[in-house]
């Protein structure tokens, strides 16, 4: 007999937010209603897996270097299907918090996850920054309220901790890390950023540094919109609410469990719904800190196209909430306006006490007060057609009637369907996680801005889907942001607002073979070579292609596929500080003429199927008023001091978290050059 | 008023013989004083004695030690308590806590049967005890100011600085894990050294807080305008405050005062716990393999690796909470009979950026860093605490030796902090050489620590 034909997904139980979240159920053997962690089953790619799991993309060694311990690697099962079987489906809670398996496979499928959503967001297979295939990954890397990505360790590091507060003598309950569907996305989301654009890492701008974090925040944010099953805990969250409000206020509109009030839908109310409960969600001691950004960014950042020029957000992590303010105020702003075609058919009115519908056990159950109490207070048409029913011969169709009465309910918009609100939610905030993804490919490879992501967005997604006007994902993101001060970087091409314009030069493709070109970096090299006239480039500057990606997307609408090659250089050029007075670049007051500065720009290239230039999007290596402003920053930050040469990459994350508590590096903090004598601070912070 | 004096209830009673220095009154200036410089190893001790005719008056400024002098006596911290003890004829005036690192407050640890060395300092009786205001047990941590009393519900700073302590602890025994392996040897060390200096040093905390209770607590933070109201216990002498800066005055003290970095810190101490008590294994039941089998081969890279990040992490969390603690320093200065002198503690930029701003704005504080005639070098002569700016300001630096020459006092020992390749080695030596060549420089290195247990120098202030 011929073996099934393999499967390409699998399946399996991840907690769907964190162990503080719980939803109530009937438990199956006692029959008593309960309170368990919510979790949810989640689409992986299907792979060949090694006790670990370890598998094409990702190892999870469950290494412990407080302790030196080893825990055992989780091993599956292959079940006649060829897939593996979850070990953990409805285990319960103690399983799940206890057994470092469940924490191994919750790691593991959270990673492949995202990183499976970012390659078909992107068309094709994202690597890591690091020489290597696999990322590493320890679910109870060390006990500390942290976790880290690293590069240069080619590891995503999740801490452990015990809950605070826990008295002394009795034996804490632990917070893992490793078990918040949010953190986890959050770090491997670094990861595949800084895979898909590693000169993001470098020290430019308050900007560039805020976009890693508040990219990584948009992402896992989304991510866990997009699973149905948590934007109904929490809009059901919210409908008890609502409803104990209207027992309160002694109206009765509470009973139907499928429906929602339009009440609790408005803008202003899913904001502080769906981002406040989730930020509540998030346990204090998960992750605290995220949730107290996420709890500012409704109740005190309310659009305002002020707050992008405030002193305060000039600190990373502020500026990077700006970014996910402005991103997940879309998200609230399509789907309010897609509920609006929504409607909900209330229950029909109860039907009189009719001796032969009681008998038919038909009855609705209602209080008796709410009952019309004749025939009379019908309309005319029911009034006759329950006198012709009230024939107990007629019994089937007295239920015929009974089901026809309600589907012949008018829909009224007080009240939404419960379900298709939840979905609504989560398609959107599905949809917008591609939009977010598929945008980096349309981003300046270095220095990037909040405004050149907008308008990266807008084109990315014009390209892919030029009809917007079902969801208006593009002009809901444009209003967006410009209510939060920020404009897109390009002014548009003409038919739409905000994309990126078409180069307006021409480029010479004669000397070069379209099948290496979308392949090959030096056949990159050779077109940019060329053509570095017209693109603009310096050619005294050091020039590297980073990347060269042929990418397939579908157009979601008509199935049609867009066929594009997405590539990236970088120029690097060191001079002195008094070379930069003839280029227009101001050197930072005090800063020594001998000073040597590595100043870096670069650009994306997107061709067509036909392999020509769509789009050119970069940062030109001289431009003045970029390079002043940056230079001026990282004097200003101190980054030319001696200290900070040793910050790696690798610590820069775990110092960025720690930021968020307003926990400091000393070093390299804005302080002035006052350390008693030292001389030499020559070299920069920057990546080889 | 910035000074905060909440225990305001004296000692019952004194036995009169202790205070010989009936003939002082609040008219009453000094003469002479004599500033006495304890070998401490890696740590501070100054006993300022200020001479009124026959009369003296005795402030003691830290005295504390992480490392003794390997040739010194191991019961050095008494023996150094019972000479204080005796050369103020048994009582102290003021004693002065400037931060509550080790190597400043370790010598007030008292013990039960009241034999150790803080046992004795508390047998001085001292008036007055000096701490900067963090240290006052009812500052919430979300207070602007030391005045800002909490309402018994909220976290007091004081909290907030035990929890780094207990990060500390977790930091050493990381130290002794990572060199157990016998990698990161380096890293270990380092570890161990921050960790010692930084961990809750009790019963010298408690005993700071007891002595204040007996007599009176200040609780200080930077006034200029202001001197310390100390005129019962030192007439004729103005004693000013410089640093730390509170909330209202520094931006840079902002970031180790915000709830959100108490929380940190309360996570971080949490997160030591089953460390420090060696608790349960984190999965019971779970088979697993410890540190000292053999790894399977894929692993090892990855393990060395992430054995050699919880070190770098532990000392990059526990040298944040150094600076932090160097930063609460009290920074005093004394001006008496024309002559200036300036304590610094262990205090770094973040702390004298506000007295070194308010100097750049009224020349008035200028000269008081300008005409500064004696000063004990900050933290131990490391780099992060002699501001470049405050050493440019002092004029009585002088390459030749004259009676107006800046005196400059370093407590320290060498190899012990930091290392040269990087620059970080304390004593630094670029700091020492500009020490020595435009002042007259003591360092207890010049101590020989089994005999000479510490230095006198008088200065006249007629």
């Amino acid at each position: 007999m011929a073996s099934p034909p393999p499967r390409r997904t699998q399946t399996l139980t991840i907690i769907a937010q964190d162990p503080s979240v719980k939803v109530k159920r009937k438990n199956p053997a006692t029959d008593e209603e309960e309170e368990v962690i919510l979790t949810a089953r989640v689409d992986l790619p299907a792979e060949e897996l090694a006790p670990g799991p370890r598998g094409y993309r990702v190892q999870i060694i469950d290494y412990d270097s407080t302790t030196g311990i080893l825990y055992p690697p989780l091993e599956y099962r292959v079940l006649e299907s060829g897939l593996y079987n979850d070990p953990f489906i409805d285990e319960p809670d103690s399983t799940l918090l206890n057994d470092p398996l469940f924490h191994a496979q919750n790691v593991y499928a959270i990673v492949m996850r995202t990183l499976a959503r970012f390659e078909f967001a992107l068309g094709r297979r994202v690597s890591w920054s690091f020489n290597g295939h696999q990322l590493l990954i320890a679910p109870h890397a060390f006990t500390e309220a942290n976790a880290f990505y690293s590069s240069r360790d080619r590891a995503v590091l999740f801490g452990y901790f015990p809950k605070p507060g826990t008295e002394e003598g009795t034996t804490p309950e632990m917070v893992f890390t490793c078990l918040s569907h949010d953190i986890v996305v959050h770090e491997t989301t670094h990861a595949l950023l800084d895979g898909l654009r590693e000169r993001y890492m470098d020290p430019s701008s308050p900007e560039q540094a805020g976009f890693h974090e508040g990219f990584a925040d948009i992402v896992a944010l989304l991510s866990i919109f997009s699973l149905p099953k948590v934007v109904a805990s929490i809009i059901d969250k919210n409908k008890n609410l609502e409803n104990n409000g209207a027992a309160a206020n002694g109206t009765t509109k509470s009973g139907d469990p499928e429906s929602i009030s339009l009440k609790s839908l408005t803008r202003e109310a899913l904001r502080q719904s769906l981002i406040l409960g989730l930020a509540e969600e998030f346990g204090e001691e998960m992750s605290g800190a995220r949730g107290k950004a996420l709890r500012r960014s409704v109740e005190e950042w309310l659009p305002d196209p002020k707050l992008i020029t405030d002193d305060r957000f000039l600190e990373p992590h502020m500026r990077g909430e700006l970014l996910v303010a402005a991103v997940m105020n879309a998200f609230i702003e399509v789907w309010v306006n897609r509920l609006k075609g929504l409607g909900h058919r209330p229950p029909p009115p109860p039907l009189p006490p009719l001796p032969s519908l009681r008998m038919a056990g038909e009855m609705p159950n209602a209080p008796a007060d709410e009952m019309p109490d004749t025939l009379d207070e019908m309309p005319p048409s029911e009034r006759a057609m329950m006198r012709n029913l009230e024939n107990a011969a007629n019994r089937h169709k007295q239920q015929e009637f009974i089901k026809k009465r309600a589907e012949d309910m008018p829909y009224t918009y007080e009240h939404l369907d419960r379900q298709r609100v939840v979905e609504e939610g989560a398609n959107i905030a599905d949809y917008l996680l591609t939009m977010v993804i598929r945008a980096l490919d349309y981003t300046p490879p270095s220095d990037i801005q909040f405004c050149d992501f907008l308008s990266a967005m807008l084109t990315a997604d014009r390209e892919i889907r030029p009809d917007d006007s079902k969801y208006k994902f593009r002009k809901n993101l444009l209003d967006s942001f410009k209510a939060y001060g920020m404009e897109p970087t390009s002014k548009g091409d003409g038919a739409e607002a905000g994309v990126w314009e078409p180069p307006d030069c021409e480029f010479r493709y004669n000397r070069i073979h379209l099948e290496s070109l979308i392949r090959d970096k030096d056949e990159m090299f050779r077109f940019i070579w060329e053509n570095r006239t017209a693109l603009g480039l310096e050619d005294q500057a050091y020039t590297r292609v980073l990347s060269v990606r042929p990418c397939v997307r579908v157009n979601p609408d008509d199935g049609f596929t867009l066929r594009e090659t997405v590539a990236e250089y970088h120029q690097i050029i060191n001079l002195q500080a008094s070379e930069m007075k003839h280029l227009g670049i101001k050197k930072p007051p005090g800063m020594r003429d001998t000073q040597e500065v590595v100043l870096y720009g670069g650009g994306a290239l997107i061709f067509d199927e036909f392999g020509r230039v769509k789009f050119h999007i970069r940062n030109r290596l001289l431009n003045p008023e970029r390079q002043t402003r940056r230079l001026e920053y990282l004097w200003e930050y101190g980054a030319f001091k001696s200290e900070m040469q040793g910050v790696d990459a690798a610590r820069r994350f775990s110092q960025m978290h720690r930021k968020r508590f307003g926990i400091f590096p000393i070093e390299g903090e804005k302080l002035e050059n006052d350390n008693y004598v030292e001389k030499d601070h020559t070299r920069q912070v920057e990546k080889p | 008023m910035t000074t905060t004096s909440k225990k305001t209830t004296r000692a019952k009673s004194k036995s009169p013989n202790k205070s010989r220095s009936n003939s002082i009154n609040k008219s009453s200036k000094p003469d002479k004083l004599t500033l006495r410089s304890y070998q401490m190893g890696f740590g501070d001790c100054y006993l300022l004695t200020f001479h009124y005719g026959a009369a003296g008056r005795h402030v003691l400024i830290d005295f504390g030690s992480t490392e003794l002098p390997a040739d010194a006596p191991k019961d050095l911290l008494l023996q150094v308590a019972n000479d204080i003890k005796r050369r103020c004829n048994g009582k102290l005036h003021i004693v002065v806590a400037t931060h509550r690192h080790k190597d400043h407050i370790s010598g007030f640890a008292t013990n039960k049967s009241g034999t150790a060395s803080g046992d004795v300092i508390r047998e001085c009786e001292p008036n007055i005890v000096i701490q900067p205001w963090t240290e006052d047990p009812d500052a919430r941590t979300d207070a602007k100011r030391a005045i800002e009393v909490s309402p018994g519900k909220s976290v007091a700073f004081a909290k907030t600085l035990t929890d780094m302590q207990a990060v500390a602890e977790m930091a050493r025994n990381a130290a002794s894990f990572l060199s157990n392996g016998g990698q990161n040897a380096a890293l270990a060390a380092q570890l161990a050294f921050l960790g010692e200096d930084n961990i809750s040093n009790r019963p010298a905390v408690e005993n700071l807080l007891e002595m204040g209770r007996r007599g009176r607590a200040l609780y200080v933070n930077a006034d200029l305008v202001n001197p310390l109201d100390l005129g019962n216990e030192l007439p004729g002498v103005t004693v000013r405050v410089l640093g730390p800066p509170d909330l209202t005055q520094s931006k840079e003290i902002t970031k180790m005062r915000s709830k959100d970095a108490a929380e940190f810190w309360q996570l971080q101490a949490s997160a030591g716990k089953p460390l420090r008590e060696q608790a349960e294994p984190l999965f019971p039941g779970v088979a697993m393999r410890s540190a000292t089998q053999l790894m399977p081969p894929h692993m090892r890279w990855f393990i060395r690796r992430m054995n050699s990040i919880r070190g770098s992490q532990m000392l990059e969390i526990v040298r944040i909470l150094d600076s932090v603690m160097n930063n609460t320093s009290v920074i005093l200065h004394f001006e008496t009979g024309g002559k200036k002198l300036l304590f610094p503690g262990d205090a770094q930029i973040e702390n004298w950026n506000y007295a070194l701003a308010e100097a750049k704005k009224n020349p008035q504080f200028k000269a008081l860093l300008e005409d500064v005639d004696l000063y004990k070098v900050g933290h131990h002569g490391s780099r992060n605490a002699n501001p470049k700016s405050l050493w440019e300001m002092f004029k009585k630096k002088s390459p030749k030796s004259s009676s107006r020459r800046l005196q400059t006092f370093v407590s320290t020992m060498e190899g012990k902090h930091g290392h040269t390749k990087d620059k970080t080695e304390v004593p630094r030596r670029t700091l020492v050489e500009a020490l020595q060549s435009q002042s007259n420089y003591f360092s207890t290195q010049e101590l020989r620590a089994e005999d000479e247990l510490s230095k006198a120098f008088t200065i006249d202030l007629r």
